[in-house]
């Protein structure tokens, strides 16, 4: 193995990775904090990438300021939909009816979104080109805006590990995460701290939808891959760890990047169902799980 | 008895119409009888139901009419057995999770081995039978599954399955074999979905991997849970409404059909935990109407 293709899979993987662990880190603040597996989590990201699709070609707005539009536009939305659906599901009921009635809300809205897209932007593919400039780096190249977008995606996620970990909320989360009824006795209000994660998780799909329209064309259909992807890192690093899921997406980059090099293009999908399956079966307290 | 008629007095297109109403029945009835007592949401309908109807694709040509039907239950049967005693440990979303997974495995393993060893995607269905013949052909299973749900309900082993769903661990204290009663009757549900896609097979002259569609898992499920899926009645009701929603709905307005269908969920999750059956029974003051164990599926 050359030393070039070496910085290619270790570089090119630790691109796709940190993309990954974005997606995958709002998921799990999802699942580890509510229960909720919302399946339309890779449809928030689909949303993000047409809504900096449509605000830079339309306006001409740069695609990176336009995280600072889709990121409180989402936000706004989860707490929306935390409000109408989740929040009257999540009240009162025992924990197994409670997660296949979430599921179930959220294959719903998967549907709604996806479709609403489509009405919206068409099946036609959707593109635009910034930042394509190719970055030599230990005698490999990479485009600039990959570098720029794994960049970005990392400095997000680094970002909210330092907020959970040193802020009053984050604290009031990782308690809730630990143990939802002592939390509440120490005055944790449940349902505020549920409401905000919700939004939170799902601006961190959609403004990794804005990074990715920078990089790839868009179809409605992108969502899915993503939850999958998205599901995989998070069973991978276990439900509600959040730095495992940080490890988990540079990981599943890395595996994804070196069997495309090594193998084929197509085994790729393939191998993320056979991962998820075994974990699934295997271990489904994750790699790192307690 | 008119559905039995049916073929004679129908315009071709009525009797297509009636055709794929009665297959979606037969899928919704089957994913209920599993899924609705026993609360493990399979979201592998699609899976069988493809597997079946590619099974058709491939020995349609060579073997006589009902065999390919029989080898498509056999054929759902047998995945149901291997995917349940895999999968059936997980509770909850992983359940679902997996059967989910497990159409778009199925469809990819597939797109692979046919690019890969024979060279080809896709299958041309050159010799259907007659358009009664498979009428006849789903009526049937759909009758048999109506039958079969109505046996199990009745039955210690369909009381065994809603034990499970009210409490797993209760059950197999109480000295019931678990894991054979959901791998049984997971395999038996999913051999009637392996059927119904090897009877709908020669609907289409053209089939290809993508036949493993999640969206049958999705309408199924929504069928189920629309019309109740604790009752027999229930996936019927859904099946003939959505059957016929999506007939007039789905070709002109595609996109606004499955937005709807999105909202229906979303609403009968929020709304109608017993679907339209149970709004029927809500409203009749019967004093023994109270719930049965596992009401609440889904």
């Amino acid at each position: 193995m050359s030393p070039t293709l070496v910085v290619d899979i270790v570089v090119g993987g630790l691109i796709t990775g940190g993309i990954y662990a974005l997606v995958a880190l709002g998921l799990n603040l999802q699942y580890g904090l509510m229960r909720v597996l919302n399946v339309a989590h890779g449809e928030f990201l689909m949303m993000g990438a047409y809504l900096t699709y449509s605000l830079h070609t339309a306006w001409g707005v740069n695609p990176l300021l336009t995280l600072l539009i889709t990121g409180p536009a989402s936000f706004g939305a989860g707490l929306v939909l935390h409000r109408l659906l989740y929040a009257r599901v999540l009240a009162g009921e025992a924990a197994e009816a409670l997660e296949s009635r979430s599921l179930l809300l959220s294959f719903g809205l998967l549907f709604v979104l996806q479709n609403a897209a489509l009405l919206l932007w068409s099946a036609d593919l959707k593109g635009y080109s910034y930042l394509a400039v190719p970055l030599h780096f230990l005698g490999s190249v990479f485009p600039a805006n990959r570098l720029v977008a794994a960049a970005v995606a990392l400095a997000v996620s680094l970002a909210f590990y330092v907020f959970l970990q040193q802020s009053f909320l984050g604290k009031a989360i990782r308690a809730l995460m630990q143990d939802p009824e002592g939390a509440q006795l120490a005055g944790i209000n449940l349902s505020r701290v549920h409401g905000l994660c919700f939004g939170i998780g799902i601006a961190m799909s959609a403004v990794t939808g804005s990074l990715i329209s920078m990089l790839f064309e868009l179809t409605p259909f992108i969502g899915l891959p993503y939850t999958v992807t998205a599901l995989v890192v998070v069973i991978l690093g276990g439900l509600g760890n959040v730095a495992g899921s940080l490890l988990g997406g540079l990981i599943l980059g890395l595996v994804e990047t070196a069997s495309v090099y090594l193998a084929a293009s197509d085994i790729r999908l393939i191998a993320s169902y056979a991962v998820l399956s075994l974990i699934l079966i295997l271990k489904p307290s994750g790699l790192f799980g307690r | 008895m008119a559905l039995v008629a049916a073929p004679e007095i129908l315009s071709p297109y009525y009797r297509s119409l009636a055709l794929a109403i009665l297959a979606d029945v037969a899928l919704a009835v089957s994913w209920a009888f599993f899924s609705g007592p026993s609360r493990y949401l399979s979201l592998a309908t699609g899976a069988f139901f493809g597997a079946g109807a590619y099974l058709t694709a491939i020995v349609e040509a060579r073997v006589p009419w009902p065999l390919p039907v029989l080898g498509g239950a056999l054929m759902g049967g047998a995945m149901a057995l291997l995917v349940g005693a895999l999968a059936l440990r997980l509770r909850g979303p992983y359940f679902a999770v997996f059967t989910f997974g497990l159409a778009e495995l199925a469809k990819h393993s597939l797109i692979w081995y046919e690019t890969g060893v024979t060279g080809t995607v896709g299958r041309l269905i050159l010799a259907p039978p007659e358009p009664w013949t498979l009428y006849y052909t789903i009526l049937c299973l759909a009758g048999l599954a109506v039958l079969t749900a109505l046996a199990l309900r009745r039955s210690r082993w369909g009381y065994a399955l809603a034990g499970i769903g009210s409490d797993e661990e209760r059950a197999e204290t109480l000295g019931i074999d678990t894991t054979r009663v959901k791998i049984g009757t997971f395999a038996l549900s999913a051999a009637f979905m392996g059927a119904v896609g090897a009877a709908m097979a020669p609907r289409w002259t053209y089939l290809d991997p993508q036949v493993f569609n999640p969206f049958v898992s999705f309408q199924t499920v929504i069928m189920a849970l629309l019309g109740g899926a604790t009752t027999v009645a229930g996936p019927i009701v859904g099946a003939v409404f959505l059957g016929l929603a999506s007939e007039i709905l789905l070709l002109k307005f595609r996109y606004l059909y499955l937005l709807g269908l999105g909202l229906t969920l979303i609403v009968v999750v929020l709304a109608l935990p017993s679907g339209l059956a149970g709004l029927l029974r809500r409203s009749s003051p019967s004093p023994l109407s109270s719930p049965p164990a596992g009401e609440r599926a889904g």
